[in-house]
């Protein structure tokens, strides 16, 4: 399998049945096609109603003052320039998402790794641990979760009573301006089960008989990660990576339960699409918020253009083998 | 080339299939954060359904919901939805109702709603009904029904006349030696009474210091009564703060000192509370708290009968409080039954029945005579907000401002947030007060 062919999805139903479709018979397919559309309608209504229109708009708003109450008025670009010059609270929410993305992503991801390669491992279980490690990742993103979280760190709550136990006194993480943070990439490491379970399935893509030369070889096992696993799984974690960076940049659930919808205190939880979201929906401002969404957008489509340029370095396709 | 995986197996062995899923994760980065919002509309089959949404504690909400109960009663066919929430969540979800045109059918509203929905309109214009008599305000002072309109019309009707205050424990107030507050008590008298009950050594029920009260430093209410005090308004016009620098930086200061020597509340507390339950002194960390005359009945029902309320202090003697709309109560622009929308605010505000039932869960009601026949037979700390009023009334309080500007919200919330900066070291007095300044510039010109 080649990867250079173009993909054109839907029209090419029929091509199994004949070397080359004639004339006739291209007709008969674009016939035969419509039904196919009609099973699809639903899927390309939404498509178009909820993701395609609403994102036209929202680019529209970005360059209008719309507020919720008023018609928009066209201002250009000055909720661009107002925001790149004139908000030191945009900086800083960039700032609390930079963070955010260069702490919890690479915890995340190890601690899957890591669970991962102990489950390999497992022989009894196995079965039974993947599908509670992955429980977290279903359960995450709901708001009830990111209720319980601020619950539990809160003051008086069940980790700063451990931790009080234990001689450390915090007073409640959702309260200090420099933990509260920590306790959003806590609940967002917690739902490592879902890149683990693609680790697990990478791993167990890797011949044996790799790890059986090699340890003829009389290679280590930490020789063997090294040079067998990290490559032959290297694909597996760069897909785990740009998913988890995507996904951070736009955490906003875990913010808005845990700092009760203001990012505080003092700003420390106020996340990009949390401030997006402020704009929009407590200052009224949704066309400076539609603003934001879109550098958002740019910004997060430069970073994952960045991480595949730098990929090709490090990371190692089977299939690219030899060329 | 490399061989089939089986079935089921992962495939991730090209770039391109990398590529197609981080573009599917990317197309999620518009949409995400503006799911979840909904507009409630109503409609069953045969009857009429209203819906009909406020904001509130639970006590008032017990107390609106038996009234509502008793409204359906007597008018069959006739169901009422109700929906109640946390106050800031509900400011939003209704904003984001307005845009989408699916307010309910019967809303209470904010003071500082009133001429942005009107403006935007998504409230209907209730001087037709008035007219008809479908809504009653013949007993309510025509002063005060001002404050629902915007443009010569009238959008709203206020539901209760409300004004600050200070929710003290008078047991705690004793054993410092302090006297009791009057309406003439200064910040300086504030100062010292917290001071002394700080350093009697008392302890919370989780063995941490207790305080002499919250600390009032987050709430632009208590920033607007100190500076009335001073003579001087949150907004000098509708485009234009009234305050400077130099007066939030002194306020912020004072605050900010108390709370260092350990006078009023935690920072840490401070952040922390989201309710009166939670508060400082909901949590019995403090003494005293900050609030509205409305809320007031749910202090004594959550701490006790010791609980009383006093006036916020003054500057030299120059009380800063005013009345004030508590809320306000509207129809939505697109109500399918305005008649009968209509029919429940009239019973709300004028219904003797319903005022017993709501008591001053909102403040002292509009209607005059549902005013003073609830007044005979309040008991307890509703009793003492009525009394409350008549004091303050009898004490002199200078004119009330005119309506915030729309951007007040926004100013209130970073209000909220400067000091937080301030309380945690980030920023000092004047320079969150320089932000706050910048801020709300920005709110008001655009």
């Amino acid at each position: 399998m080649s990867t250079v062919s173009t993909a054109k999805a839907p029209a090419r139903v029929d091509r199994t049945t004949g070397p080359r479709p004639d004339r006739g018979k291209r007709r008969q397919v674009r016939e035969r096609q419509w039904p196919a559309y009609v099973f699809l309608s639903p899927w390309l209504i939404g498509a178009l109603g909820l993701t395609l229109i609403p994102m036209a708009v929202s680019l529209y708003l970005s360059f209008t003052d719309y507020n919720l109450f008023d018609p928009p008025h066209w201002v250009g670009l000055r909720n661009y320039t107002e925001m790149l010059t004139d908000d030191p609270r945009y900086w800083r929410s960039v700032g609390t998402t930079m963070l955010y993305v260069v702490v919890a992503v690479p915890l995340k991801l190890g601690l899957a790794l890591g669970v991962a390669m102990l489950l390999r491992n497992l022989n009894k279980g196995r079965a039974f641990y993947r599908s509670a490690f992955y429980a977290p990742s279903l359960l995450g993103a709901s708001m009830s979760i990111a209720l319980v979280w601020r619950a539990l760190f809160n003051d008086g709550g069940t980790v700063a009573d451990v931790l009080d136990t234990i001689g450390i006194h915090t007073g409640g993480w959702v309260g200090d301006p420099h933990l509260a943070v920590y306790a959003v990439v806590l609940l967002t490491v917690w739902q490592f089960g879902a890149p683990m379970v693609i680790f697990l399935a990478g791993l167990q893509q890797i011949s044996p008989d790799l790890y059986e030369a090699a340890a003829l070889d009389g290679a280590g096992r930490w020789r063997q990660f090294v040079s067998i696993t990290v490559p032959m799984l290297s694909p597996v974690v760069f897909f785990n990576l740009v998913l988890e960076v995507i996904n951070s940049f736009q955490v906003f659930t875990p913010a808005f339960a845990i700092s009760g919808g203001d990012g505080g205190p003092a700003d420390s939880t106020l996340f990009y699409t949390l401030y997006l979201y402020e704009r929009g929906f407590t200052a009224s401002h949704m066309g400076y918020a539609a603003a934001m969404a879109w550098l958002l957008l740019i910004a997060i489509g430069a970073i994952t253009l960045i991480l595949f340029r730098t990929s090709r370095s490090w990371v190692f396709y089977a299939d690219e083998e030899g060329r | 080339m490399t061989p089939e995986p089986p079935n089921g197996r992962l495939r991730l062995q090209s770039r391109r299939a990398v590529l197609a899923a981080a573009a599917a994760g990317l197309g999620t980065a518009l949409t995400a954060t503006l799911s979840g919002c909904s507009a409630a509309s109503g409609g069953t089959a045969g009857g009429v359904t209203l819906t009909f949404s406020w904001w509130g504690n639970d006590d008032r909400a017990a107390r609106t919901e038996k009234a509502v109960r008793l409204f359906e009663k007597e008018h069959p066919g006739v169901t009422v939805r109700t929906s109640n929430g946390e106050f800031g969540a509900y400011l939003q979800k209704l904003a984001t109702q307005a845009a989408g045109g699916g307010i309910p059918d019967v809303v209470q509203l904010d003071y500082r709603q009133i001429s942005q929905f009107a403006g935007g309109e998504a409230l209907m214009p209730l001087d037709a009904l008035i007219k008809r008599r479908t809504i009653r305000t013949s007993e309510m002072d025509h002063g005060f029904l001002r404050t629902g309109t915007y443009e010569g019309g009238t959008y709203a009707l206020p539901m209760g006349r409300g004004i600050t205050g200070y929710a003290y424990d008078s047991a705690v107030y004793k054993k410092a030696g302090v006297a009791t507050p009057g309406p003439g008590w200064t910040w300086q008298d504030w100062q010292r009474a917290n001071l002394r009950i700080a350093a009697l050594g008392l302890k919370s029920p989780d063995g941490r210091p207790f305080t002499g009260a919250n600390d009032g430093g987050t709430n632009e209410d208590v920033f607007e009564t100190w500076l009335r005090g001073r003579g001087r308004n949150l907004y000098a016009s509708q485009t234009q703060l009234g305050f400077t620098e130099a007066d939030l930086s002194a306020f912020w200061s004072f605050c900010d000192g108390l709370r260092k020597e350990g006078a009023i509340a935690q920072a840490k507390d401070t952040v922390q509370a989201k309710s009166t339950e939670t508060s400082p002194i909901g949590r019995r960390l403090a003494a005293a708290d900050f609030t509205w005359d409305a809320p007031f009945p749910g202090y004594t029902a959550l701490l006790g009968e010791d609980i009383h309320f006093a006036p916020v202090p003054t500057t030299d003697g120059h009380q800063g409080a005013y009345f004030k709309p508590s809320m306000l109560l509207g129809i939505g622009a697109n109500s399918e039954h305005p008649k009968e929308a209509a029919q429940l605010i009239d019973f709300l505000l004028n219904d003797p029945r319903a005022g017993d039932i709501l008591g001053f869960s909102r403040s002292t009601p509009p209607n005059r005579k549902i005013a003073a026949r609830v007044a005979t037979t309040l008991k307890g700390p509703e009793r003492e907000i009525y009394d409350y009023a008549q004091t303050m009334e009898k004490y002199g309080l200078d004119t009330p401002p005119t309506a915030p500007p729309p951007g007040d919200l926004a100013i209130q919330a970073a209000f909220k947030r400067g000091y937080q900066r301030v309380m945690y070291g980030m920023a000092t007095p004047r320079q969150a007060a320089r932000e706050l300044i910048d801020e709300a510039n920005r709110e008001l010109r655009s």
